[in-house]
């Protein structure tokens, strides 16, 4: 089992120096987590630790590939509603 | 942060009593000699000292350890100016080679700033590495550095062993249900903590900071973001707390939201004040302390004078070609330096001339009113209307002349015109200058003339090259000789 960090990651280096198993790497274009590595920081903390701190809606997948933060939940933005501002954005 | 302005007390409150009386614009008068000794070379602090010193960012901190809702943490764009927003992560090295590079070149350079793009002391390892290394590379840079001061208390030993000028925190609020409408969350002690319960910890850390601060001698300066319907209200509070403990400056700063941002603010609709909103604000905090007017909100990559902008001369690969003689670079950055200081030393002295000497006159007993001022600095009026990217605002009263704020032209995208509604930039200038009732410029062109007279501006182009403070008394002259400003009513006189 392990977390994955998808192409939406900004590369904050947030996660890095959180993980207890040494697991997320820097790398090109984004980081990544070593799936051999990562263990869901189970025997270490409550919660994944990168999917804590990420600030990125989307960019951390749990071992089924289902985002651990969906849209709306960090920013507080409902989805449609920026959906609504970016749809109005591209018509100018 | 950009132009230091430490404003003095409003003179509708201080009268004469404040030292500066007839040119109130230098707002270092208002703090301890000692204080005004460590920041007037810092192009932050004084609206003066900004025309002559430069600064730079180095955008080392990328992580944060919360979400501010005028914040996007993706946004990455060369044609915005803004803070939180970079075009170039540095490795600690290279920013040490890049500040190295930028002093060299530009020798007015007296302050490095470390302000993200996240949140310097959640990157403790990069942030301090940075600051250890200039400390002993250049000495003679001074380091400061922002933070939202949710990991500060941890950090203040560390910070009270370098270079350290000053720290500045930024405190949006001292109440929980407010700070829930800002923060939607922090990240503390592995995990992250949404609400009103994640704002209560941020805010016990802001506080205690400043208090750790304080107490090590540290100068601390407080920013405030004013939100208009969530914290408007409540920064004046803020205000009165922060100063209690011992902040030597607050600067309030508008919001910046728009929709292309993708922040939750811009987004949701949330509006910026109006210049004039947070002047009002800025006048009702300035009784409690030393007031910032003249921030211009920089970029976390900034580097040169305030309101400018020369990044992209210093990227990475260009510096990697540079030759540069460190040694030598520091030794004529003191000769400038100095000169410098004497320049503007011997200004103020004439500032303080003709204030006594205006103190001498007979008073006016006329209402205030504001002006804006074109200028690309020295103090002087000497830039046409239609190339000013922003307008310094002075409010001329009888008991004189005093800064209130810098207001800029164009929005803050530079970006193409297409974007954002269909006004003209002429329009949006006119707009910005809202609440003025003259502009001095060194020229002003046959289009915009007619229509700044339309929208009841008074265009005055007779002042160029004039010393800014002397222009705008003298229009103020010249309006109340001419009948134009009705006297003070009784009341407004009671309550000066």
């Amino acid at each position: 089992m392990a977390l994955k960090i998808i192409e939406s990651c900004v590369n904050c280096f947030a996660c890095e120096p959180l993980c207890p198993s040494k697991a997320i790497y820097e790398a090109k274009p984004h980081f990544l987590i070593n799936p051999k590595k990562c263990t869901e920081c189970e025997d270490d903390y409550k919660e994944p630790q990168c999917a804590s701190i990420c600030p990125i809606e989307g960019a951390i997948l749990d071992a089924l590939g289902v985002p651990i933060n969906p849209p709306g939940s960090l920013t507080g933005i409902p989805p449609e509603k920026m959906a609504e501002a970016m749809a109005e954005l591209q018509a100018h | 942060m950009e132009l230091p302005v430490l404003n003095e007390q409003p003179a509708a409150k201080s009268g004469c009593s404040a030292g500066s009386c007839g040119s109130t614009d230098d707002q270092l008068d208002h703090l301890s000699d000692e204080i005004r000794e460590k920041v007037q070379n810092h192009p932050c602090y004084s609206e003066d000292a900004h025309h002559y010193f430069a600064r730079m960012h180095v955008a080392v901190a990328p992580a944060c350890n919360i979400q501010c809702h005028y914040c996007n943490r993706k946004y990455d764009c060369a044609n915005e100016s803004r803070p939180g927003v970079v075009s170039e992560l540095l490795t600690p090295d290279q920013a040490v080679k890049k500040t190295m590079a930028v002093a060299a070149n530009i020798p007015q350079m007296t302050v490095l700033g470390i302000a993200g793009p996240g949140d310097p002391l959640a990157n403790p390892e990069r942030t301090f590495e940075t600051f250890r290394r200039l400390s002993q590379e250049a000495p003679d840079i001074k380091l400061c550095v922002s933070t939202n001061g949710l990991a500060l208390p941890d950090s203040v030993e560390e910070l009270s062993k370098h270079n350290i000028d000053h720290v500045t925190i930024t405190i949006n609020c001292v109440d929980p249900e407010v700070g829930a409408k800002i923060y939607p969350w922090i990240f503390w002690e592995n995990r992250r903590i949404k609400g009103k319960r994640g704002a209560k910890i941020l805010i016990e850390q802001q506080q205690k900071g400043l208090e750790m601060l304080v107490a090590k001698g540290i100068l601390v300066k407080v920013n405030s973001v004013m939100i208009p319907g969530v914290n408007d209200q409540h920064l004046a509070e803020v205000s009165k707390i922060v100063k209690s403990k011992g902040a030597f400056l607050h600067n309030v700063m508008p919001l910046i939201a728009e929709a292309e941002h993708g922040t939750f603010y811009g987004v949701m609709g949330q509006r910026g004040p109006t210049a004039l909103e947070l002047q009002a604000l800025q006048d009702s905090c300035s009784g409690d302390m030393n007031m910032m007017r003249h921030c211009r909100q920089c970029r976390a990559d900034a580097v040169g004078l305030l309101g400018e902008d020369r990044g992209d001369e210093f990227t990475m690969d260009k510096i990697e070609d540079m030759e540069i003689d460190y040694q030598a670079a520091m030794e004529k950055r003191k000769v400038i330096h100095q000169a410098i200081a004497e320049e503007m030393n011997s200004k103020r002295a004439e500032k303080h001339q003709a204030a006594q000497a205006f103190a001498a006159e007979e008073k006016l007993t006329t209402r205030p009113v504001l002006m804006a001022v074109a200028t690309s600095g020295q103090g002087l009026i000497n830039m046409h209307f239609g190339h000013a990217k922003e307008f310094l605002i002075y409010e001329a009263s009888p008991e004189g002349v005093r800064f209130i704020s810098h207001r800029k032209t164009e929005l803050y995208c530079s970006g193409d015109n297409s974007c954002g509604e269909a006004e003209t930039a002429l329009q949006k200038t006119i707009r910005a200058l809202e609440g003025c009732e003259a502009v001095l410029c060194s020229k002003v062109g046959y289009e915009p003339w007619e229509m700044l007279e339309q929208a009841g501006i008074a265009p005055n182009g007779e002042h160029a090259m004039e010393p800014i403070e002397q222009a705008v008394m003298a229009v103020y002259k010249e309006m109340a000789a001419a009948g134009k400003l009705e006297d003070l009513s009784e009341e407004q006189r009671a309550s000066a």
